[in-house]
């Protein structure tokens, strides 16, 4: 596949309050940006379970990003988004001996003002990816 | 008089200590012998592969495969097996997710067997000699060339039920002889439950039978993590609350807590519950959860404490998990080469 | 056997908001073949009333029980649309949005792109759709104590207007004295200052039974939810009581000496000392961080009005809803900025305000330096409008109207005195322009520029060079005193507040409004309410309103004495549930507990603390534990169809 034909997929975990906002602002404002990234709406950063990650990367994503509201104070639940920092600073570290370019997962806070902040991210995002090409698909180990 | 069952047992990437929980069920095993036909069971008898062919398809009332897939000779046999049983179970860590071996995904197959054959400390292989498809061996007395045809490493290192449809799993790494039994009841019983569950173990997590639960304050946050050999543990105090990295509320219970009973931290080889949908993500959920920093470069420093955090979280099952390691990505060059010696 | 799903899926054309960018005929053709949707329409504005109808008529004629309505953003029309579920008979939480238009059609220009964008959505919408389960809403009862924190101008206006209806408020104040930055600053018309005001409303509110004033306080802990918050407020002591009598005897004996904050610095006062005439609670306060306890003043007090020994209080309020009005900080230029703070006839637009206040500094008159200046030149925009480089983005909105209305004082007082303003743009919007004319007329004279003035200290006084813009020519003026209109800043310790309250800011970093349009004056988190000028610069009139506006809107959350819950809330699998506590450990709102229960530990979750963010759930080892409305299988489901799965 040549790069101008690979058009990867970016999923995208956003909380509720703050991130989600700024997808929406970054849309009153008619920014534009790529339409490779798909955004799952959770309540918060604390919910998202590496393991939707893992399924994400698992079933083709060529990048992923988790996004809630910037540490230490401005999570709605408090302290959410520290769960998020805890697990996916471990994260991070797994990713790589998994097999998986550590570039192809952010883990970001936006803020529900920061509408260009989320411009900014997607197009990094899908421009490293693009870089990088898909996710290389595994051999068949058994034919 | 009605038939016994038939009763088949094939191991592929085995260390044997599945073959030994069967052992281990002890007089038990008299019962066993009484209640069925062991028609395949190549650890302890002599069978051949064409003994398993001539039986006629679905012949065999239930098959337990042990050990992960690994060689092509794995998968052949256990296509085979799959046709002649009615029941097919994955016994074991190795089979149902990988297990230990399956550890070695994290690498290319080429620096699985050039790590093996040629720069592990304790080798010596002055000649090189690596398994390979075909190897071509010179036998100088009688001055005659012989061809070897190995069958070929997999890529990758493969659960069970990646490579034909699996009925049920028994976990362990072993089972234990109890799991086992309660598994065996079940299916002499026929008390089965729906296709694709766990036999022979709980449905709750290790903490539900753990003799140190109650012990366990009910909140738990955690400022440095150690490895067993760093402390000796306080006896009779959840190893959790003490800081050990025990796994036992990631995993699924029925062992027992024997591990615990001898002071060591659960490793997780019973595996995931159901509905969890990739072990390690959901055992690093859970302990990087309660590390009690709120910045990266604290929560690092405890990081830092565990040098191989796939080996911990992934032990028994990298294969089966959603990512896997690197293996797989490329194909091997060392095994497709024809070798010479001699 | 479980209930067979049929949804129906509704593709909103917004106009041309959507549709001029995402084919929706495609988008609903499309939606037809994915597996249980038994309906699948497109329609010009699902909002509008017939596109409402056209859900419930659906409802009844298909029998759907899972809706799907891929248009705006869930915080626009999630709730219109619940509605119509809800008088459809159906489970108001068997609904799911797709969002086509700000998080697609706006940001894509690209027609295909979009389109299969928009495809993606709505399959993710309908795979979470099919998984939807309803769902009950909880009521609980509520409070009808309201704090409000802030007691300047909008605060005070928010309890006066809770107290009128029965509400019991405490009204919280950081500073000593009720009264905010109004009192000491600005105008509401003409000839009222905004002390006026602020003097009217301390008097209806100290005869106000229902409204506890606690000065000297902050909020230091708020947990909860809405119609049944904590606050714990704390009361720093006054170390002097309500014997005192203002007779001043202690003032001679203080030996501290601080520079006054009551008149921007323009002159000191005591460690002891009384704000400013009319300050409310009327005694004297001690400022902790200067005082040295040194215990003179006590001795000169005849009243034993003085207690040093006085400590921190500590108040737990139950409270039903939280009025945050916590005002602002007006912006001081940083030393040597226009040499500000270098010379001392550089003034900022506050220190003006009270060098022409009769109870300021100067008794009202304006004399600097021991004369009336010949000439005054006011710097507009210093702090606003990236003028230099430490300004805000943002326009302070009263700097303009508050410059000429000195101005025009100014040109009352003292016709013979030049008054010069320099400007980038005059915003004297409404009925203020009035006074720009005015202003004219009375011939100020108005000079514009573009790149920020420069002020010059020479031995013979000030000279400001500018580069007038109409002119196009650079221009040199004397002066003997620059006036420079400094605007609003977010206050120094909103974090502080933020930190207790968890309200978010905005990128001005002043408090920021759930929805200028749907949902003004309320925060993020349901019960507690914005007012003021803490949520950007706002003159003394907007704030009134918005005190007035944010109290409706804590007086309608609590005023049917009950509230419902939104119900995404946690649930433990007591089957699976082992007991580990990892649940307990992780909880911000301290609502999962270990409980015995048939002689297993297991975990419970109090619905009524928790608030539904779902960290338990994605620490759950077991799986146990599941959030309602984004359970496991249904993020899953989300996941897998993002690849056409799921």
């Amino acid at each position: 596949m040549s790069n101008e034909d690979f058009k990867p997929k970016i999923v995208v975990f956003a909380c509720n309050w703050c991130t989600y906002a700024a997808v929406d602002l970054a849309g009153t404002s008619r920014m534009q940006y790529p339409a490779n990234v798909r955004v799952i709406r959770v309540m918060c950063s604390g919910r998202v379970d590496p393991q939707f990650v893992l399924e994400a990367f698992h079933n083709g994503a060529d990048g992923v990003i988790v996004a809630g509201c910037h540490p230490p104070t401005d999570c709605h639940y408090i302290s959410g988004n520290i769960k998020a920092l805890r697990r996916y600073t471990l994260f991070k570290r797994l990713l790589k001996s998994l097999g998986i370019e550590e570039e192809r997962f952010r883990l970001e806070w936006i803020s529900a003002s920061e509408a260009s902040k989320w411009v900014k991210v997607v197009n990094e995002m899908v421009e490293t990816v693009k870089k990088l090409g898909p996710l290389k698909p595994k051999l068949e180990v058994v034919e | 008089m009605s038939e016994k069952p038939k009763v088949g047992w094939y191991w592929c990437a085995s260390c044997g200590g599945c073959e030994e929980s069967f052992v281990d069920l002890a007089e038990r095993l008299l019962t066993v012998f009484d209640a069925v036909d062991i028609v395949f069971c190549p650890v302890a008898m002599d069978f051949k592969k064409e003994d398993v062919e001539k039986l006629p398809d679905g012949s065999i009332t239930v098959t337990f495969i042990n050990g992960g897939i690994r060689l092509e000779e794995h998968v052949e046999m256990v296509k085979l097996l799959r046709r002649k049983s009615k029941i097919v179970i994955a016994y074991g860590a190795c089979s149902a997710w990988g297990g230990i071996p399956g550890l070695a995904n994290l690498y290319d197959l080429d620096e699985v067997l050039s790590r093996k054959y040629f720069e592990v400390p304790s080798i010596d292989n002055p000649d090189k000699v690596v398994p390979c498809k075909i190897t071509k061996v010179k036998l100088k007395e009688v001055d005659e060339e012989i061809e070897l045809e190995l069958p070929k490493a997999l890529p990758a290192l493969l659960p069970l039920d990646k490579v034909i449809e699996v009925d049920y799993y028994i976990p362990g790494c072993p089972p234990t002889p109890d799991v086992f039994w309660n598994a065996l009841e079940a299916l002499l019983k026929g008390e089965l439950p729906p296709k694709g569950s766990v036999l022979g173990a709980l449905n709750k997590s290790l903490c539900d039978e753990c003799p140190l639960n109650e012990t366990k304050p009910d909140k738990i946050l955690l400022k440095d993590l150690k490895r067993p050999h760093e402390v000796i543990p306080e006896e009779g105090k959840c190893l959790l609350a003490q800081g050990l990295l025990c796994l036992g509320p990631v995993t699924r219970g029925g062992c027992g807590a024997l591990c615990i009973k001898a002071n060591m931290p659960c490793t997780g080889c019973f595996g995931p519950l159901d509905n969890i949908i990739d072990y390690g993500g959901k055992a690093l959920s859970y302990i990087a959860s309660i590390i009690d920093f709120e910045d990266e470069p604290d929560l690092n420093k405890v990081y830092d404490k565990i040098p191989d955090w796939v080996g911990i979280l992934y032990r028994y099952y990298l294969p089966a998990s959603k990512i896997g390691g690197k293996a797989g990505l490329k194909k091997s060059k060392i095994q497709d080469r024809v070798v010479e010696y001699g | 056997m479980a209930e067979e799903v049929r949804i129906g899926v509704y593709i909103c054309h917004c106009g041309f908001n959507i549709a001029g960018t995402v084919d929706v005929k495609a988008v609903a053709e499309y939606a037809k073949t994915l597996p249980n949707v038994v309906v699948s329409r497109d329609y010009l504005f699902m909002c509008s009333e017939p596109g409402q109808d056209l859900i419930r008529e659906d409802i009844k004629k298909y029998k759907l029980n899972r809706i799907v309505v891929a248009a705006c953003s869930p915080s626009m029309h999630e709730p219109t649309f619940r509605s119509v579920l809800e008088s459809a008979g159906l489970n108001k939480y068997l609904f799911e949005m797709a969002n086509i238009r700000e998080h697609c059609s706006w940001v894509h220009s690209d027609k295909e792109l979009a389109t299969e964008k928009a495809k993606d959505l709505v399959r993710m919408a309908v795979a979470k759709a099919r998984l939807l389960e309803p769902l009950e809403e909880k009521e609980i009862e509520t409070s009808r104590n309201i704090l409000v924190v802030g007691g300047g101008v909008a605060g005070m206006r928010a309890a006066l207007e809770l107290a009128h209806y029965g509400f019991e408020v405490y009204l919280i104040e950081k500073s000593p004295t009720l009264g905010g930055k109004a009192a000491l600053v600005g105008y509401v018309e003409d000839d009222v200052k905004g002390s006026e005001i602020v003097g009217k409303m301390i008097k209806l509110i100290s005869k106000n039974p229902r409204i506890h004033v606690f000065t000297n306080s902050e909020l230091v802990e708020f947990k909860g939810f809405p119609g049944n918050f904590i606050a714990k407020i704390r009361v720093n002591p006054r170390y002097v009581n309500e014997k005192c009598t203002l007779c001043g005897d202690c003032i001679p004996a203080c030996p501290v000496e601080v520079s006054n904050e009551y008149e921007f610095g323009l002159d000191k006062r005591k460690a002891i000392f009384y704000p400013y005439k009319g300050a409310y609670p009327p005694y004297y306060v001690i400022d902790s961080k200067v005082c040295t306890f040194c215990g003179e003043c006590v001795k000169t007090c005849k009243h034993n009005a003085i207690d040093l020994e006085m400590k921190p209080q500590y108040l737990d309020l139950r409270i039903g809803a939280l009025i945050i009005a916590a005002g602002y900080d007006p912006y001081e230029p940083p030393k040597g900025e226009y040499n500000y703070g270098i010379h001392n006839n550089v003034i900022t637009l506050f220190q003006l305000e009270r060098l022409l206040d009769p109870n300021g500094p100067t008794k009202g008159n304006l004399i600097i330096g021991g004369k009336v200046p010949r000439r005054i030149v006011f710097i507009q925009c210093v702090g606003s409008r990236n003028t230099t480089p430490n300004s805000k983005p943002y326009c302070s909105r009263m700097c303009c109207l508050t410059a000429i209305r000195n101005a025009i004082r100014i040109k009352e007082m003292y016709p013979d005195t030049d008054v010069i303003i320099l400007y980038k743009d005059i915003m004297t919007y409404a009925s203020d322009e009035r006074l720009y004319e005015e202003a004219g007329k009375r011939l100020v004279k108005f000079l514009k520029f573009e790149e920020p003035p420069k002020v010059t200290i020479t031995e013979e006084g000030l000279y400001i060079d500018v580069y007038e813009y109409t002119i196009q020519d650079e221009v040199r003026i004397p002066t003997d005193l620059v006036v420079l209109s400094t605007g609003m800043v977010p206050r120094h310790d909103l974090n502080e507040l933020i930190a207790v309250t968890r309200v978010s800011c905005g990128g001005d970093g002043f408090l920021r409004e759930l929805h200028l349009k749907l949902a003004p004056v309320e925060s993020p988190t349901k019960g507690v309410y914005l007012a003021g000028a803490v949520t950007g610069p706002k003159n003394i009139m907007e704030s009134i309103r918005m005190g007035s506006a944010a109290a409706v809107k804590a007086m309608t959350l609590l005023s049917a004495g009950k509230v419902s819950i939104e119900p995404l809330t946690a649930v433990v699998n007591e089957e699976i549930c082992s007991g580990c506590g990892v649940c307990v450990s992780v909880c911000p709102y301290e609502a999962i507990s270990i409980k015995e229960m048939d002689g297993d530990r297991l975990a419970h979750v109090e619905e009524a603390l928790c608030m539904g963010c779902g960290t338990c759930t994605a620490a759950c080892p077991s799986g146990a534990m599941q959030q309602r409305g984004f359970k496991d299988t249904q993020i899953k489901a989300q996941v897998l169809a993002v690849f056409g799965g799921g």
